[in-house]
C-alpha cells in the first residue's frame, strides 16, 4: 500500500513538469511505449525488479533499449527513477501517470466488455452514447468475454454499467429464489 | 387428469417477476486485495461510506469499517472461505441496517434481522440503520416510571426506571442472566388488560445474546416460551460460533429494535448479555484491522464502543410520545475484580449497578445480590409511593445488620438491642431470597416488606420466614384482597390500608403461631 503512495508522488511530479514544459503528448506517448514494452517482456520486468543487478547496469539497459526511441526528458525521468532506487514500482508509477493524465485532460476511460466483437459502427455509437451520458471525453477499450452471452458491461472507474445477459439471468435467479422463500 | 395451461404458467411467472426490470444495472465495485480472519481489504469502492453494507460473491455480506487512502477495510458477516482474492465487491449504497417492526416479537433473529427459529420469513416494512446517534438533551425527560423486575431486592432497594441503564455485574455462575430473564418474565403483567386499566404501559423486551453457547440461547428461548414471555420478546443471537463482526453489531441491532418501539411511543427493555464478550469480539476485529492496541490490547475506542451503545437508552419527552428504552447490560467479572478495564468503563457509563457475588450465591442467598454495594442512581423516582415508604426502613435495617453481622457469632453475649437488630436483619435477608422464574408483583412485594420491617416476623424462626411470607400473602389474597387492590390502584399505602394491613398481620400471626 505504501508503494502506491510513492507511485502517485512520482507520477504527479512527472505530470506537472511535463505540463510545464508543454511536453505532455510526447511524454505520455513515450511512457505508453515503455509501459507496453515492460508488459510484453517478463524478462525485462524481472531484470529491473532484481535487487542484485546494479543501478548502473539497469540504466545502461534502458539506455540501449529506449535511448533512440524516446525524448530526452522522458529518459531523464527514467534515469531519475532508477537513481532513486524506485525502479521496482516503475509499472505502478506509469499506471498512476496515465490515470492522472486522463483526469487532467478530462478523459474517462471506459472498459467495454462484450460477448462478441463489435462493428466499427457500433463502437462509434457506444462512444457517442458514453460521451453524452458522462459529459466527458471518452476513451474506449474493448475486451471480449463470451461468458456474457450477450449485451455488454462497461466499467468507468469504480462504476459498472452492466447490461449483459448473464447478469440479467443472475438477477432473474435471485428473484425466483426470493419468490420461493416468500411462498414458504 | 389435471392440466396446466401454458398461459396460466406465464401469468404466474409475470406475477412472480413483477419487480424485475431488464434495464442496465449500475453499481460501484471494488476488488478484494486480501482476505482472511473475517477481514477483507478492498481496492476501489471509491465512493463507499463508513459502515456501509457491501456485497461479496456467494451472498456474503460485509461492513466497511476502515476507510484508508487507497483501500477499504471490511469485516465479513459470513464465511470467509467463500471470498477469494480478486473477487468483485459491490456497494449496496445502504448503511448496515436491519428490518424492524412488531413482527419481530416472538422471534429469534440474527443481528442482521434474519430469522433463525425456523418459523419462516418476517414481514416488516421498515429498515433502520444499526448504528444510530443517541438522542440529545432536548428530546429527553427524566426517568420517572418504574420498570418492575419482579425481584424484591431490586425493586425495593435498587429500583430501575423506564429509560435507565442499570448494569448487572458479577462473576460467572452468579445468576446474572437469571436476573435479566426474570425481568423479562416480569413484564408479562404489563401486557394484561388489568395493567392497561391501571395505566401501566406494556414493555417489549429484547434479549441480545453475544458470544454465548447456542444451547444456552435455546434454553433461554425455551424458558421464556414456557413462561409465556416470548409473545412480547425478540431474541437476537450472535452465538460463539458466529464471526466476530456479527457479535460486534449484535447489541447495536438490539438497540435499533428497541429504538423502534421507543420512537413509536412504546416502552422497551433491552438486555445485552454480555458486554465483556462484546468488547472481546471488538478487540478481535480491531486487531485484525490493524488498529493500534491499547490497554489489555483493547483498541482506544473501546469506551466509546459501550458509551454510544448505552447512551441510546433513553426516556423521550412527551412531545415525542414519551416512549422509553431501558438497557440492562451484563458484565462478567473475573474473580470479583470490578476494577478491570471493561467493568470500570461500563460502571462509569451506566446509572447504577447490581452486584452479584459468588459467596452469597454459595451461601444460599439467591438472587445473590449484594445490596450493600449495589446502587441505582435514578433512585426513588422510579418507585411507586407505597414501595418508597416500606423500602426506606428496609434499607436502613439491612445496613445496620451488615454493620453488626460480624458480631453475630457472639450470640447471647451481645446486648438486647444488638441482638434484635441482628435477628431482624437475618430475617430480612431471608425474606429477600426468591426462586428463579418467579417474579413477584409489586403489591405483594410491598406487603411482605411491610411485615418484615414492621416486626411481624421477629418472633418467627428463620426457617419459617419463606413459609410465613407465602402463607400471609395467600391469606391476604383470600381475606383482605382490598389491600392489594388499593396498593395497585393508588400506588400508595393509605391510612386505611395500613390499618387493614396491621389487622390482617396480627390476625394471621396468631393463626400461624398456633400451627407452628
Amino acid at each position: 500500500m505504501a508503494a502506491s503512495k510513492v507511485a502517485i508522488r512520482y507520477a504527479s511530479s512527472f505530470l506537472d513538469t511535463a505540463i510545464e514544459k508543454n511536453l505532455l503528448d510526447k511524454v505520455s506517448e513515450d511512457f505508453e511505449l515503455i509501459y507496453n514494452t515492460l508488459n510484453a517482456s517478463s524478462e525485462l520486468r524481472r531484470a529491473i525488479k532484481s535487487p542484485i543487478i546494479k543501478n548502473e547496469i539497469k540504466q545502461s539497459i534502458f539506455a540501449t533499449i529506449f535511448k533512440d526511441k524516446i525524448n530526452v526528458e522522458t529518459f531523464t525521468y527514467l534515469d531519475f527513477i532508477i537513481s532513486k532506487g524506485r525502479e521496482n514500482i516503475l509499472l505502478e508509477i506509469l499506471e498512476k501517470f496515465f490515470y492522472l493524465r486522463d483526469e487532467y485532460l478530462g478523459l474517462a476511460t471506459v472498459q467495454v466488455t462484450t460477448a462478441f466483437d463489435l462493428t466499427a459502427e457500433q463502437k462509434v455509437q457506444l462512444q457517442e452514447k458514453f460521451t453524452s451520458y458522462l459529459n466527458e471525453k471518452v476513451k474506449l477499450s474493448f475486451l471480449i468475454d463470451q461468458k456474457l452471452i450477450g449485451g455488454f458491461v462497461a466499467k468507468v472507474g469504480d462504476t459498472v454499467y452492466n447490461a449483459s445477459v448473464i447478469h440479467q439471468l443472475g438477477l432473474l435467479k435471485k428473484e425466483f429464489l426470493h419468490g420461493s422463500v416468500r411462498l414458504n | 387428469m389435471a392440466e396446466v395451461r401454458p398461459d396460466e404458467i406465464s401469468e404466474i411467472l409475470r406475477k412472480q417477476l413483477s419487480g424485475f426490470e431488464s434495464e442496465a444495472d449500475i453499481y460501484d465495485v471494488g476488488t478484494v486485495l486480501q482476505v482472511g480472519d473475517g477481514i477483507a481489504r478492498v481496492y476501489g469502492l471509491s465512493k463507499v461510506m463508513a459502515s456501509e453494507l457491501v456485497e461479496f460473491p456467494n451472498d456474503v455480506f460485509g461492513m466497511v469499517l476502515n476507510l484508508e487512502e487507497d483501500s477499504v477495510g471490511c469485516v465479513l458477516f459470513g464465511d470467509t472461505t467463500l471470498v477469494k482474492e480478486g473477487d468483485t465487491v459491490k456497494r449496496t449504497k445502504r448503511v448496515t441496517s436491519m428490518p424492524v417492526g412488531d413482527a419481530m416479537l416472538g422471534r429469534v433473529i440474527t443481528p442482521l434481522g434474519v430469522p433463525i427459529d425456523g418459523k419462516g420469513p418476517i414481514t416488516t416494512s421498515e429498515f433502520l440503520p444499526i448504528e444510530r446517534k443517541a438522542l440529545g438533551v432536548i428530546q429527553r425527560q427524566p426517568v420517572k416510571e418504574p420498570i418492575q423486575t419482579g425481584i424484591v431486592a431490586v425493586d425495593a432497594m435498587i429500583p430501575i426506571g423506564r429509560g435507565q441503564r442499570e448494569l448487572i455485574i458479577g462473576d460467572r455462575q452468579t445468576g446474572k442472566t437469571a436476573v435479566g430473564i426474570d425481568a423479562i418474565i416480569s413484564q408479562k403483567y404489563t401486557h394484561t388488560e388489568e395493567a392497561k386499566t391501571l395505566g401501566i404501559k406494556p414493555v417489549y423486551c429484547i434479549y441480545v445474546a453475544i458470544g454465548q453457547k447456542e444451547s444456552t440461547v435455546a434454553q433461554v428461548v425455551a424458558k421464556l416460551r414456557e413462561n409465556g414471555a416470548m409473545d412480547y420478546t425478540t431474541i437476537i443471537s450472535a452465538a460463539a460460533s458466529e464471526p466476530a463482526p456479527l457479535q460486534f453489531i449484535a447489541p447495536y441491532s438490539g438497540a435499533t429494535l428497541g429504538e423502534f418501539f421507543r420512537d413509536n411511543g412504546k416502552h422497551a427493555l433491552c438486555i445485552y448479555d454480555d458486554l465483556s464478550k462484546h468488547a472481546q469480539s471488538y478487540r478481535e476485529l480491531s486487531l485484525l484491522l490493524r488498529r493500534p492496541p491499547g490497554r489489555e490490547a483493547y483498541p482506544g475506542d473501546v469506551f466509546y464502543l459501550h458509551s454510544r451503545l448505552l447512551e441510546r437508552a433513553s426516556k423521550l419527552n412527551d412531545d415525542l410520545g414519551g416512549g422509553s428504552l431501558t438497557a440492562l447490560p451484563i458484565i462478567e467479572t473475573q474473580q470479583g475484580d470490578v476494577s478491570a478495564y471493561i467493568p470500570t468503563n461500563v460502571i462509569s457509563i451506566t446509572d447504577g449497578q447490581i452486584y452479584l457475588e459468588s459467596n452469597l450465591f454459595n451461601a444460599g442467598v439467591r438472587p445473590a445480590i449484594n445490596v450493600g454495594i449495589s446502587v441505582s442512581r435514578v433512585g426513588g423516582n422510579a418507585q411507586i409511593k407505597a414501595m418508597k415508604k416500606v423500602a426506606g426502613s428496609l434499607k436502613l435495617d439491612l445496613a445496620q445488620y451488615r454493620e453488626l453481622e460480624a458480631f453475630a457469632k457472639f450470640g447471647s453475649d451481645l446486648d438486647k438491642s444488638t441482638q434484635r437488630t441482628i435477628a431482624k436483619g437475618a430475617r430480612l435477608v431471608e425474606l429477600l431470597k426468591q426462586g428463579q422464574y418467579a417474579p413477584v408483583p409489586v403489591e405483594r412485594q410491598v406487603v411482605s416488606i411491610y411485615f418484615g420491617t414492621k416486626g411481624f416476623m421477629d418472633e418467627i424462626s428463620i426457617h419459617d420466614i419463606k413459609r410465613f411470607e407465602k402463607e400471609v400473602l395467600e391469606f391476604i389474597e383470600v381475606k383482605y384482597n382490598q389491600i392489594f387492590e388499593s396498593i395497585k390502584k393508588d400506588k400508595d399505602i393509605s391510612k386505611e390500608t395500613e390499618e387493614l394491613l396491621k389487622k390482617a398481620g396480627q390476625e394471621f400471626l396468631s393463626i400461624f403461631k398456633k400451627n407452628v
